[in-house]
């Protein structure tokens, strides 16, 4: 079945009087005509914006498809689409009909490249070597079980010397562990579905917010925050627990308490910013 | 400081300084753990004073003049970590006592304090390291 198909994909492809019938083909055509057309425009800014625009439409699925190459690496898809669009854009002005190469085959590099400059821009939330992939589960029940044998919070020390690696590795293992929390800041937590039960046992923010000059201006964004990141934020700092307590009492890991609430304060900022 | 005098804890100094961009401080905030575990700090204050520097920070570099740096200077000492971070500002405010980053702050550590100068605004974190007899 295959094999047939193929044969008269190409073959319809290739034979110009059928193009329309090729959506790749249509497009390489529009493209080619474009940038023919953009080359006539020559001085008129106004006719070559609207040829440009239309140029860098067409190609947008390129862009999509180049990104969602990427995903899974830790920045959201949106932003590696928006990246790859100005990538996209940088090849339209740079493109040269008489290159006599596809545009497609000469964008598709400059939009890998942006978006491969996209991750260098924010390496250093993004590469973490293998070695403490590696460390981060251990390090994860080291410290539960050390919190609980010691019925506190543990030390680098601690962990250290339970692990058998040197201080220094707990440390960047809790960096990456930290570092990985800025990729999945909006995806939504394993288990979250589970824990409604907890939702409800505060008191009111107005209490919990007493003597905050800005409560009225915080209310709105108290509001806004998932009940589970609401009651961690005003358990940490209106009830001083601490996040070791916080974390046995939501039943997640301290780690993920204190990206909770880095996460939680920094889009409490923006939107205190943004009011 | 009267050298010498052995009941006056010695305390190191270590001094850094970052662009006064966001984009920096990661440095800050690794360069506060690093410091705060070899106090032998918990997990727990160590998290919270990473916190404590982003939101310290949050609350000075919006004053600060661009492409200036921030200053950051830690104190060491036996048990207790104080960080003070320094913004140069045209203007330099001190943050309002009864915001809500400083209730998060006071939250975070054992105290903070914030001063203005001419030339800019200092606020100063110490967070104690508790001690472990009293849990």
């Amino acid at each position: 079945m295959i094999a047939p198909d193929r044969t008269r994909v190409e073959d319809i492809s290739g034979s110009p009087g059928d193009a329309d019938r090729d959506p790749r083909a249509v497009m390489r055509e529009r493209t080619r005509f474009l940038f023919t057309r953009m080359g006539q425009f020559g001085d008129d800014e106004a006719e070559q914006e609207i040829v440009r625009n239309e140029l860098v439409q067409l190609h947008l699925p390129l862009v999509d498809h180049l990104a969602r190459r990427f995903r899974n690496r830790g920045q959201p898809l949106d932003d590696l689409v928006q990246v790859g669009t100005i990538g996209l854009i940088k090849a339209v002005d740079r493109f040269d009909l008489e290159r006599g190469v596809e545009f497609s085959t000469f964008a598709t590099p400059t939009v890998v490249g942006e978006i491969k400059r996209h991750f260098r821009d924010k390496g250093w939330a993004i590469r973490v070597p293998r070695r403490l992939q590696e460390l981060r589960p251990s390090l994860v029940t080291a410290m539960a079980d050390l919190t609980h044998e010691l019925g506190r919070s543990p030390t680098v020390s601690e962990l250290a010397t339970r692990l058998q690696v040197n201080e220094d590795d707990v440390l960047e293992g809790l960096e990456s562990a930290n570092a990985y929390s800025t990729l999945s800041l909006d995806a939504p937590d394993a288990g979250e579905s589970d824990g409604p039960t907890m939702i409800d046992a505060l008191g009111s923010d107005d209490e919990a917010l007493e003597g905050v000059e800005y409560r009225e201006s915080l209310k709105p964004l108290l509001a806004e925050l998932a009940p589970r990141e609401k009651r961690i934020l005003l358990l940490r700092f209106f009830r001083n627990m601490t996040q070791s307590q916080i974390a046995a009492d939501v039943g997640i890991s301290q780690m993920h308490v204190s990206r909770i609430l880095t996460r939680t304060l920094a889009q409490l900022r923006q939107g205190l910013v943004e009011q | 400081m009267s050298s010498g005098d052995s009941s006056v804890t010695e305390q190191h100094r270590v001094v850094l300084r970052i662009p006064a961009d966001g984009a920096y401080l990661s440095i800050l905030r690794t360069t506060t753990a690093g410091l705060a575990a070899r106090l032998d700090f918990t997990l727990d204050e160590i998290e919270d004073l990473r916190i404590a520097v982003d939101e310290a920070c949050a609350l000075l570099l919006p004053q600060a003049i661009p492409a200036s740096e921030l200053l950051c200077e830690f104190a060491v000492g036996e048990d207790v970590l104080s960080v003070r971070v320094t913004t140069e500002a045209v203007e330099p405010v001190i943050p309002p006592r009864d915001g809500f980053a400083w209730t998060v702050l006071t939250a975070l550590v054992s105290s903070v304090d914030a001063v203005t100068t001419e030339t800019g605004t200092s606020l100063t974190l110490t967070r104690q390291r508790e001690s472990r007899a009293a849990r």
